[in-house]
């Protein structure tokens, strides 16, 4: 998973389009980056986030009118300057970017190795600039080298590649995004629309198997037997500066205040408060499944846990899988079944994999993601859309949010049957202001000074809040380093508990006061007694706040949109706690975006 | 790029605005944001302010940001109405001047400079750019009784001659309307000025330029629409004028009734001209709105109210048979059914000041439940956050987060 850039017709600012491009790609990844420029052939590479790269580039100079960018993140061999891209062939003729896993690379290097030529690094791109040369010293014409090499390539690859002395850039894309910016005589490549956004919105997204001859003057589409292919251009509506931080210490502050906003557009028009109905336009003609497996990762499976119980609240067999193992063991389905694939960028190589499993096997699909044409909307029967707008923050916040009001519109389009839902519109549309609230109040920055030097954080929950739980931790682990574990509530004296101690605080998250909110203050006393701090996140209902040690308190509502509000506190104590600790909060180590490798 | 050398390339086209103070006077509104973000009609302050800018071409704008600032933030974002906005912190309020000072990296050349709290008609604007050609700063001058409030001025053909803050009333009709032009040199006073004192008005700096310098400030008059909200009740006659304009951000479906396309408008319902329906809200059956109410996002009319002279703020679900004339109600109220607020005149006490016969049923700030068949007496004040019981009848003022029961 990497970030792929490129341009043509930019004439000396090639450069500076290259680097403004990577820059609002790092997010899916920095551990390295570089670029190829023609027609001068030079690359630079440099290990280490995209500043150091700039430094390389201010100091050398290079020059070019157009060239391909790589941000890395490793999945074959440690982020260091020889594994870094552009990776070329022995004279340098050939530079080539990659997004994705060669997954037939071992065999193809030994190849290349067979004719005697030296592989410097220790990556599976590496093979991809040795067998266009290959292909050229044969006599292929640079087209030609390009498809018999794409032709030999297995697994899932974005490629761009230029070759000395043509001013085009070759591209392919098999099962990672890649995307064509079409500007007035100059095109643009990349991995994602954000880094060509300021020159043009004019897109036409790539699909699997095509492959694309760019140069400064247009662009062609192929399929995999060269065969031209019409495409759609379509104008894209953000703008550059709606991913800017709009004076935000960071993204994730800024999403985290988005909220609001956020959830008002999920919502906006797809309910009906006078007849108490809510209408997904686009899914309106869904028959009610007999079944429903949710597929995610990450923070959009916390929000498929959600999502499936409320669905079984609702009467509807339902589950949720992480994607990574679903099709490893794939659970049985039947005609009548439906996959729900939740994933923010619509590219999670892990969800699309099970979501084409899930269609191998004949079942209906539907991609709840934030990312419109994104793959997994494009590839399954259905697509509904959270509206939550670009989030750049790695650690997922305002679209877990939108998710889960997803999630409820989803469930109401999809069982039948007469309801009167003024009580969830209302408290659905209140959700704004109630995140709000606790946005103007939360006392989560003054509880970091308590907690920053904790050993543990653990966090816990029963029912639709085991996902507020786990995300709780997650968010914690993700932009803190801290260690931080969510357990369903009832789970703790099973084991987790023997790690409770004096030094590791339990958050609690009670909403109501129904028998799982009596019980967790059962386990709320299981922990106090081992002398953990118990920060109770609670709606006032019940007796937690009387109980515990500290509490974040959250408005009052419905028990669908209390897992909202629990979850923005717990976000809020994420945030000042990583910041407390001063890390880097949008670009955790190890961690990217969106991720396109499985 | 072309040489062309028509009038229009010479004007500024970056904008700094201050957006940063509290607004003490319009407590208890401004709890939770700053003045500039307080409704007017149904949106914003603030929101307005940027339209006129950007109607008279202005495409930088910098946001001079300070209390509750993310607030500001998190509504405009990186762009408004496609134009960028960069934003500058003033951690400590000191005065306009040194709210300015805080943007000085961000406009280059000359600027224009505006409040963020009060509404101008973008040909205000022009009329200070164009006016700016040969000056260090220019500034609106508005004729008005409000000179006593704002700070008089002497005009002596296109230069000011004398800034007098504190005049004495009647004697003056000329005033500052708050819109400037400056060249960048006044950066390199305000920074002088800033050494010498704590607190730092910008009229202090222009003060210091006409004494420096003869025609270092000029003026131009306008007599275009200017208006200020001083007090929450003057929330109520900043949305009938925005009204009565059809400065509103909603589509017309007749004549001067607005509504936006995704609100959702029972109909059995008598909606009233001017008024306003912003997105998402719901009015229910039987209820008549208007004339001047502004119905914010998201907010509930419940069935068989009677509105009129009303701003009802986002998220505000106002409960069955209500009847409520000139009142302000702030973001997320929950108020029951059967509400009565008469309407004014009023005395109303803010401040130990006493304001007679003010016109305005009530303000409820931001949060606040009320239950069923509460009542407010003319001019009653309740604090954000604070819990109003059943059939209450509400005098005065209400503290913040405090619980009234019957």
């Amino acid at each position: 998973m990497c970030g792929i850039v490129g341009c043509l017709g930019r004439g000396e600012d090639t450069v500076d389009v290259l680097m403004d491009g990577l820059r609002s790609l790092e997010y899916r990844g920095y551990d390295s980056a570089g670029i190829a420029l023609g027609p001068s052939m030079d690359v630079l590479r440099k290990s280490g986030e995209l500043d150091a790269l700039a430094e390389v580039v201010d100091a050398t100079g290079p020059t070019g009118t157009y060239g391909i960018g790589h941000t890395r993140w490793s999945t074959h061999g440690p982020p260091n300057d020889r594994n870094a891209h552009p990776h070329t062939d022995e004279a340098g003729r050939v530079a080539v970017v990659h997004n994705g896993i060669i997954e037939n690379y071992a065999e193809l290097k030994a190849d290349l190795q067979a004719t005697g030529v030296t592989l410097t690094s220790d990556t599976d791109t590496e093979v991809v600039p040795h067998l266009i040369a290959q292909a050229l010293d044969a006599g292929a014409d640079p087209e030609t080298a390009f498809h018999n090499t794409v032709d030999r390539l297995e697994g899932s690859y974005a490629i761009a590649a230029v070759i000395e002395d043509c001013e085009t850039i070759y591209a392919a894309r098999q099962g990672s995004p890649l995307v064509v910016g079409v500007g007035e005589n100059c095109t643009y490549l990349a991995s994602d629309v954000p880094a060509f956004v300021e020159h043009t919105r004019d897109v036409v997204f790539l699909k699997d198997g095509h492959r694309v001859i760019a140069t400064a003057d247009g662009y062609t589409v192929l399929d995999e037997d060269r065969e031209p292919v019409d495409v759609d251009i379509e104008t894209v509506s953000y703008t550059a500066e709606a991913t800017g931080k709009s004076g935000y210490d960071h993204y994730m502050l800024k999403e985290i205040h988005e909220q609001p906003t956020a959830l008002r557009q999920c919502f906006s028009g797809r309910s009906d408060a006078l007849e108490g109905t809510v209408t997904l336009e686009e899914i309106d003609e869904i028959p009610q499944p007999n079944a429903v497996q949710f597929v995610a990762c990450g923070t959009s499976y916390h929000a498929a846990l959600y999502g499936a119980a409320i669905l079984r609240e609702m009467g509807i067999p339902a589950e949720a899988y992480l994607a990574s193992e679903y099709a490893l063991s794939p659970p049985p389905v039947s005609l009548g079944t439906l996959v729900v694939g939740i994933t923010q960028s619509g590219e999670t190589a892990d969800t699309l994999a099970a979501l084409r499993d899930a269609k191998s096997r004949g079942v209906s699909t539907l991609a709840l993601t934030n990312t419109v044409n994104s793959t997994a909307a494009r590839e399954c029967d259905h697509a509904v859309y959270i509206r939550a707008g670009p989030e750049i923050g790695v650690a997922a916040t305002k679209t877990f949010s939108s998710q889960l009001v997803g999630c409820n519109l989803l469930a109401e389009e999809l069982v039948d049957g007469p309801r009167d839902l003024r009580p969830l519109i209302e408290s659905l549309r209140n959700l704004p202001d109630d995140v709000q609230s606790i946005l103007d109040s939360s006392a989560a920055e003054v509880l970091v000074e308590e907690y920053a030097d904790s050993e543990a954080y653990f966090f816990i929950g029963r029912g639709t809040n085991v996902a507020v739980a786990l995300e709780g931790a997650l968010k914690c682990k993700e932009i803190s380093y801290e260690h931080a574990e969510g357990f369903p509530a009832g789970e703790l004296k099973h084991g987790p508990l023997a790690l409770v101690t004096p030094e590791t605080p339990v958050f609690a998250v009670v909403t109501g006061d129904d028998e799982r909110a009596r019980k967790t203050l059962g386990n709320i006393k299981e922990v106090q007694a081992r002398g953990a701090p118990v920060i109770a996140v609670t709606d006032g209902h019940s007796d937690a706040a009387e109980i515990a040690d500290e509490t974040l308190m959250i408005p009052e509502t419905d028990e669908r949109a209390a897992p909202v509000l629990a979850n923005v506190q717990l976000q809020l104590f994420s945030y000042h706690l990583a910041d407390a600790l001063g890390r880097p909060i949008d670009k955790p180590r190890n961690l990217a975006k969106s991720v396109t490798v499985e | 790029m072309s040489t062309s050398s028509s009038a229009t390339d010479s004007l500024p086209s970056s904008a700094v605005v201050l957006a940063a103070g509290e607004g003490i006077r319009l407590r208890p509104l401004t709890a939770n944001r700053p003045k500039p973000m307080l409704p007017a009609g149904t949106r914003p302050i603030l929101e307005h302010v940027l339209n006129a800018l950007i109607d008279a071409r202005i495409d930088d704008i910098h946001l001079v940001v300070g209390y509750h600032a993310n607030r500001v933030r998190s509504h405009f974002g990186s762009t408004y109405r496609d134009v960028p906005i960069t934003y500058h912190e003033q951690e400590t309020q000191l005065g306009s001047g040194h709210a300015l000072l805080q943007a000085r990296d961000g406009p280059s050349g000359s600027f224009l400079l505006v409040n963020g709290d009060q509404i101008i008609d973008h040909r205000i604007v022009e009329a200070v750019s164009r006016a700016h050609t040969a000056t260090t700063a220019t500034l609106a001058v508005v004729e008005g009784p409000e000179a006593v409030d704002y700070g008089a001025v002497h005009l002596d053909g296109e230069t000011i001659t004398e800034l007098i803050e504190q005049p004495t009333a009647s004697d003056f009709r000329l005033f500052n309307a708050g819109v400037y032009a400056f060249t960048d040199r006044i950066f390199e006073t305000l920074e002088a000025l800033s050494v010498e004192r704590g607190e730092l008005p910008l009229t202090d700096a222009i003060q210091e330029l006409i004494a420096e310098e003869a025609h270092s400030v000029g003026g131009v008059r306008t007599d275009h629409f200017w208006m200020d909200a001083t007090h929450p009740w003057d929330l109520l006659s900043l949305s009938r004028e925005l009204l009565a304009r059809g400065w509103v951000d909603a589509p017309t479906v007749d004549t001067d009734i607005y509504v936006a396309e995704s609100a959702h408008v029972h109909p059995e319902t008598t909606l009233v001209g001017p008024v306003v329906v912003d997105s998402d809200a719901v009015i229910e059956a039987g209820a008549v709105v208007g004339p001047y109410a502004a119905i914010g996002e998201s907010a509930t009319i419940g069935s068989g109210s009677v509105l009129n002279d009303v701003v009802v703020d986002t998220d505000t679900t106002i409960g069955p048979n209500t009847t409520a004339i000139e009142l302000v109600a702030g973001q997320g109220c929950e108020i029951g059914a059967g509400l009565t607020a008469g309407g004014g005149p009023a005395d109303v006490i803010l401040d130990d000041h006493v304001y007679s016969d003010v016109d305005l049923g009530g303000v409820i700030a931001d949060r606040v439940d009320v239950g069923g068949g509460a009542t407010l007496e003319p001019g009653a004040l309740i604090g954000p956050g604070a819990t109003v019981g059943d059939g209450v009848v509400v005098r005065g003022h209400i503290d913040a987060g405090s619980e009234v029961v019957r």
